[in-house]
């Protein structure tokens, strides 16, 4: 059967880069196709019909015509769907979008299908437009998608002897693959430190769904560990550093004028 | 081993293909065109673009109060007394100054940051030229400072970093209008842009 020579698809923009004089290289997460990255010719500029609708964090439904094959698509109309204003309107909500834009962007294959991921991405970003707590939303999110991108920490039993953890000081080995009990000591990978309240948290985020969160109440102390083990399994599946992080951190460590010429 | 690409040309006219290959949009086959018109030019052209690549690399410089290239330091924006002193304009890329100054319509001064707040590109506030504006705002008597970021996701997060970590109060801070440009379509234009545009509209 021949391949048609357009299609319709509504995908979440994930990044846009500029290509030539122009028009944008845009990357989305599609529901029908997962990652998919196309061509928008003449999309910067200022007369175009499709600027503004590029935009990174922005829902889209997209007209189509197919390229060569093993070749980009063009974008031959584009319409905002949700552009997820509220999330947009301060400096916090922008570079939590990008962090998930980002993991999504690394995770998500081309061609490959994920409709789990693909609503995972938009409810994050409708929780983070909300009250949510949005450090407890980004976690949910780690969780969530290293789970439907198949590489799920396990929780329950040791990686290395196979018998399930009981209650006492346990690591995490982002290498082996989760958490170890106390007994096993296996040589080389970097294993971290894994309280009971951490371990915990993590099994309730794997089975809760994004409003069940509400019921966390959890210190700063536990929210750093979680913080830490999450990001060293995203960075090894990755196998590169994060980049969006390092402006988060940035943000949380700074407050107010004058932060930055004391080189934070 | 890697094989020359461009077996048949002379040495010299090959090396030149090369280097016109590494430019910024220019592929193998314009390198090759190029090249061969660059080698049909009167010999005084050629030399005049070889001086001109030359003159840029060996006398263009940052201007170290608005960052903007420039021959001379400081630059004649910054150093014309007939623009208003109270009044920085902030912009992504030199480019951009080329931009407004077209316009004739602002007479206030620059300040250029080479480039625009990308998390998702590694690119942070430290690696602007947003030290050098904290510098100025102390320095100098600034009334207004006016960001004039491109209206993208990057260029936003950038005018909201500059506004709530760079510029002290009371100092005025606003930014370019954003709206439906002269030309355009409302049929076609994103929700965001129309929603700015009813915000800041005006009496006719």
């Amino acid at each position: 059967m021949p391949r048609p020579r357009s299609f319709q698809c509504q995908g979440l923009v994930l990044k846009s880069v500029p290509m030539g004089e122009a028009g944008l290289m845009v990357t989305l997460y599609t529901r029908e196709t997962g990652k998919l990255k196309a061509v928008a010719r003449g999309a910067r500029k200022p007369t175009s019909r499709m600027v503004g609708h590029l935009e990174p964090l922005n829902l889209v439904h997209l007209s189509m015509a197919t390229g060569r094959p093993g070749g980009l698509g063009t974008v031959t109309q584009a319409q905002i769907v949700d552009g997820h204003a509220p999330l947009k309107a301060d400096l916090e909500g922008i570079s939590r979008g990008i962090y998930v834009v980002e993991l999504a962007d690394g995770f998500g294959a081309e061609g490959s299908p994920n409709t789990e991921l693909y609503s995972l991405l938009l409810d994050t970003l409708g929780s983070l437009q909300g009250d949510s707590d949005s450090e407890l939303t980004l976690r949910y999110f780690e969780v969530h998608l290293l789970k439907c991108s198949g590489f799920m920490p396990e929780l329950y039993e040791c990686v290395a002897c196979r018998r399930e953890l009981e209650a006492g000081r346990h690591r995490f080995s982002p290498e082996l693959g989760g958490a170890l009990c106390p007994e096993c000591t296996p040589a080389g990978p970097r294993i971290m430190r894994l309280s009971v309240r951490a371990l915990k948290v993590m099994r309730f985020i794997d089975r809760a769904s994004l409003p069940d969160l509400s019921q966390l109440r959890i210190d700063s102390d536990l929210q750093q560990e979680l913080k830490d083990v999450l990001t060293a399994t995203l960075k090894y599946w990755l196998d590169r550093e994060i980049r969006s992080k390092r402006f988060l951190e940035h943000l949380e460590n700074s407050a107010g004028l004058g932060v930055y010429t004391r080189g934070a | 081993m890697t094989t020359d690409p461009i077996p048949s040309a002379a040495p010299s006219v090959a090396r030149l293909i090369r280097e016109l290959n590494k430019l910024p949009g220019v592929g193998p086959k314009s390198a090759q065109r190029l090249a061969y018109h660059v080698v049909r030019l009167p010999a005084e052209e050629a030399h005049a673009l070889s001086q001109a690549i030359v003159d840029v690399k060996d006398r263009v410089l940052c201007c170290s109060t608005c960052q903007n290239l420039t021959d001379t330091d400081p630059c004649t924006i910054c150093e014309d007394p007939r623009r208003d002193q109270s009044q920085i304009c902030v912009l992504e890329e030199p480019l951009d100054v080329l931009a407004l100054e077209r316009t004739g319509c602002y007479r206030g001064l620059y300040h250029v940051l080479h480039g625009v707040i990308s998390p998702m590109n590694g690119v942070g506030p430290e690696d602007l030229k947003l030290k050098e504006l904290v510098r100025r705002l102390e320095k100098d008597s600034v009334s207004e400072v006016i960001i004039a970021t491109n209206p993208t996701l990057e260029g936003e997060a950038t005018a909201m970093y500059i506004r709530r970590h760079v510029v002290p109060e009371p100092t005025r801070v606003t930014h370019l209008a954003r709206g439906l440009p002269v030309g355009g379509d409302i049929e076609y234009a994103d929700e965001l842009t129309l929603s700015r545009a009813f915000q800041g509209r005006r009496d006719l």
